[in-house]
């Protein structure tokens, strides 16, 4: 049968020589996809076994993982007796032969973190010292080595929820790293893990910190225990890159850091637009008073983004000088947006002066800013 | 054949020589997408691994986003679809359901359930609609999120989804149908790709849809992911799958997407606004307004990206009656030529860059000639039988060329599919759906030109097309399983 086989194909060989070109082609072509797919099948096969085997093997270490961690960390009799640094653990339970097998040791990094999520104080210290006692800080370390920037980036978030110190020369330039992933974690690492200055990396980056990033750091930033909060205003002055300074102004509203209003004011000079709003955004978050003037003054020559942000300040300082001023906007703007805006900062001042403007304009608007008013009135539309 | 006659001879070198280079350069291209959807489902894969989108829901920095869908007629799904609506895990969203003129109870059913009331609405015409003639919110702070805009019936949802855009209150929108099942982090996924960019605004976002025909659904949820049993569902999911996962993202990696699906997909509603809104006129409604926004980015210098995810986000009930399958791929026929007429001027047009060189010339060249060229070839091969001018074992073996890389490009599809995630926990669904490919270029291709063709000679007839009804059949609940002792 071979024989056959083997003739047949010698055969085809021969003929293959004789044929036209197209031909050839097409026979090449009938070869590499048969061959593609039949890989393609199989590869779809393995990843799905393999997959299945992980699942299950992780499915029957998970509960050994969780009951050393109960019996070492949960139910250490030592905990609140003895500091956390003095406690030993049971040697042949973390040195046992089966936390030497690399995926295990990745299960346990995994679900320590995971714990480590849920417990702070004592108990997540101790966590935190079976994670070194047992050696995985070497795991997450010999990661950061590689090549492979989704790899580092695990070991960066392994080491930052752990609590270990990276090295500044380790992560620093890591932080202005031309991968924008990279540098995110990297970014958000320094700022959990660096005791003195969490917020250095803000003087040397000049890659942009993408909004997507900021949603994570802002996170960091306002529920880390302990972190420094600096005057932001700092960057806003000096820093040279526009993302930085655009988060500055985020955290400023949100630490109310009345002392960066001058620092945000120069901004409203800027020939970014988009830069401008944020600013003004920022200032109307401060309820800065002071600055209402200068917003009046230069309304009337600034686009329509940065005059809508305006008025939104005008109605959170809603110092209530400038009710006539919202008032004229309502009544004579051509555009809806700006009316809508100068209604809703009217109705923000909540003063009788305010109630008194909307009455008057309830009885003396033509329909449609009428309904306007109404709308910003009508608590079910938010 | 033809010798004889020198114009028919130089017509048949002609007609063999451009269908050999069009058949090569097809080929290379489905090549080409398969190397580039790789490339950007691995980049996608990898930054999901370390990815928690939990961030996003607790983010006072997470911009809103409006989520608008129209609704005809859908009295008896309506409530179940929009409490699926509102489970989406992010932090400030609002769900606008248009209600299109329904002439059932669908507005009255929502407004008994949702506990909602007629407001003063100061509703901004920014897009010419059909008359609105009431916008009604809850009065349960439960559901201060919805949001139920009443209109005239527009005949198309163009129209329905433009009055969604005039009333919603966000700067993105995400446009879907009312009966489409979403993920509860839908918002989170598509909003990524608008935030992570730095160099250019991200106009649209898309992800991959899939059939959800015979998956369980328990109240808007889908408990359990199946390949779809009829077969015509089944040969769609395969469609789609090649679609978006080989397509889009190959197409996402060189910022060309032609089309972002009007079953899922997030907008910047500004742009959308000064495009012009969809087109209520037109037939492929979102291809068409992909391409005015495209325009309007590149007459106004605005750096502009549009980003497709691998992951299946959206789950809608597909045709499975030949007439109502007949009927969509008809309209979507109409609406391609629609498009390659109205924006012909962007055909190889250096001004439109990557738009006008690649994503025009494509659409044109392999979406909207491809039936006709396949046609034309199906008769001159006819005629070559007729005359016994073939070659039968040449002829067979480019057939089984064009079959085998056919089922290769479909295969790789579902393995691409594959390594985004395990969608199917049974094998045998991924089974159902490959072995779709070794017969669907037999049984499902030729009702695809048909239909396209069909779609052709209705807008170059200028027959009426009535939208009707999909007459959906409603999806299968979930069993509850009884508690074990």
């Amino acid at each position: 049968m071979w024989k056959v086989f083997y003739d047949l194909l010698l055969q085809a060989y021969e003929q293959f020589g004789y044929q036209p070109l197209f031909i050839k082609i097409a026979l090449a072509f009938i070869f590499i996809a048969v061959f593609a797919t039949l890989i393609a099948y199989i590869v779809i096969l393995v990843r799905r076994w393999r997959a299945y085997i992980h699942d299950k093997r992780l499915a029957s270490i998970t509960p050994k993982i969780e009951d050393l961690i109960t019996e070492e960390v949960l139910l250490n009799e030592k905990l609140g007796i003895e500091p956390v640094d003095e406690i030993e653990f049971n040697q042949d339970a973390i040195t046992d032969k089966i936390y030497k097998q690399k995926w295990v040791r990745q299960a346990m990094i995994d679900i320590l973190i995971s714990y480590r999520k849920n417990f702070r104080g004592e108990v997540g210290d101790l966590l935190r010292k079976l994670y070194i006692d047992m050696n995985l800080t070497k795991d997450s370390f010999d990661k950061m080595k590689t090549l492979r920037w989704e790899k580092k980036i695990r070991a960066v978030m392994e080491l930052t929820q752990m609590d270990i110190q990276i090295s500044d020369v380790t992560i620093l330039p890591l932080t202005n790293s031309s991968n924008s992933s990279l540098r995110a974690a990297a970014r958000n690492a320094y700022i959990q893990l660096s005791k003195n200055e969490p917020f250095k990396f803000f003087d040397i980056a000049t890659e942009p910190l993408l909004p997507w990033d900021q949603l994570d750091m802002f996170k960091i930033i306002t529920t880390t225990k302990d972190i420094q909060i600096p005057n932001f205003s700092r960057w806003v002055s000096y820093s040279t890159n526009k993302s930085v300074v655009s988060f500055c102004l985020k955290l400023i509203a949100y630490y109310d850091q009345q002392s960066a209003i001058p620092a945000v004011m120069e901004l409203l000079n800027n020939k970014d637009h988009y830069f401008r709003a944020d600013a003004i955004a920022c200032l109307g978050k401060l309820s800065a008073e002071a600055t209402e003037p200068k917003l009046i003054k230069i309304y009337e020559h600034q686009p329509l983004i940065c005059q809508i942000e305006i008025l939104k300040a005008i109605g959170q300082i809603a110092s209530g000088r400038n009710l006539e001023f919202l008032k004229q906007e309502l009544a004579y703007s051509a555009n809806f947006d700006i009316r809508m805006n100068a209604a809703r900062a009217i109705i923000s001042h909540g003063t009788e002066e305010s109630k008194a403007i909307v009455d008057e304009l309830l009885e003396t608007s033509y329909d449609e800013n009428k309904l306007i008013i109404k709308h910003c009135l009508n608590p079910l539309i938010k | 054949m033809f010798g004889a006659n020198p114009f028919w001879y130089y017509l048949t070198v002609f007609f063999e020589g451009t269908v050999f280079v069009y058949g090569i350069m097809l080929l290379l291209l489905y090549a080409m997408l398969a190397v580039m959807s790789f490339l950007n489902i691995q980049l996608y894969q990898k930054k999901e691994s370390y990815t928690d989108y939990k961030v996003v829901v607790g983010s006072p920095l997470a911009p809103g986003i409006s989520v608008i869908a129209p609704a005809f007629n859908e009295g008896l799904t309506i409530i179940d679809n929009v409490r699926s609506l509102l489970t989406f895990d992010y932090p400030k969203y609002e769900v606008i359901i248009i209600n299109d003129g329904s002439t059932d109870d669908t507005l009255s059913k929502v407004c008994e359930e949702f506990s909602l009331v007629k407001v003063d609405f100061a509703y901004n015409i920014k897009i010419q609609t059909k008359e609105v003639r009431g916008i009604y919110k809850s009065t349960d702070d439960a559901y201060a999120k919805l949001v139920i805009v009443d209109k005239e019936n527009g005949k198309a949802k163009a129209d329905a989804t433009n009055a969604g855009i005039n009333a919603s209150s966000f700067p993105y929108f995400l446009c879907t149908d009312v009966d489409c099942i979403l993920h509860e982090q839908t918002l989170s996924k598509l909003i990524r790709p608008v935030l992570e960019e730095d160099k250019k605004r991200v106009i649209a976002t898309g992800a991959t849809l899939r059939i959800a025909n015979s998956c369980d659904i328990d109240k808007g949820v889908i408990t359990k992911i199946r390949a779809p049993r009829p077969f015509l569902a089944r040969f769609q999911e395969m469609e789609y799958i090649r679609a978006f996962v080989l397509g889009k993202m190959g197409w996402s990696l060189i910022n060309a997407v032609p089309n972002v699906s009007g079953g899922l997909g997030m907008f910047d509603k500004e742009i959308v606004i000064k495009a012009g809104g969809y087109d209520a006129a037109s037939f492929g409604e979102d291809m068409e307004l992909m391409m005015r926004m495209n325009r309007y980015c590149y007459d106004n210098k605005i750096p502009s990206a549009i980003r497709y995810i691998p992951a299946t986000l959206c789950w809608t009930e597909g045709p499975t009656s030949l007439k109502i399958f007949m009927r969509q791929r008809t309209r979507w026929g109409r609406g391609l030529i629609q498009l390659v007429l109205a924006h012909r001027k962007m055909f190889f047009n250096p001004r439109y860059g990557i738009v006008g060189l690649v994503m025009f010339p494509y659409n044109f060249i392999f979406e909207f000639l491809a039936p006709v060229i396949e046609f034309l070839g199906i008769i001159y091969y006819i005629l070559l039988i007729i005359f016994g001018q073939v070659n039968w074992p040449y002829a067979i073996i480019l057939l089984i060329f064009v079959y085998t890389y056919s089922i290769m490009i479909s295969t790789i599809a579902v393995l691409w599919d594959h390594l985004t995630s395990k969608y199917y926990k049974d094998w045998m669904d991924v089974v159902r759906v490959a072995s779709m490919v070794f017969i669907e270029m037999i049984l499902y291709h030729p009702l695809i030109v048909i239909f396209a063709l069909r779609g052709y000679i209705f807008f170059l007839t200028n027959r009426k097309h009535s939208w009707g009804n999909m007459q959906r059949k409603g999806f299968k609940k979930s069993e509850a399983k009884p508690a074990t002792a």
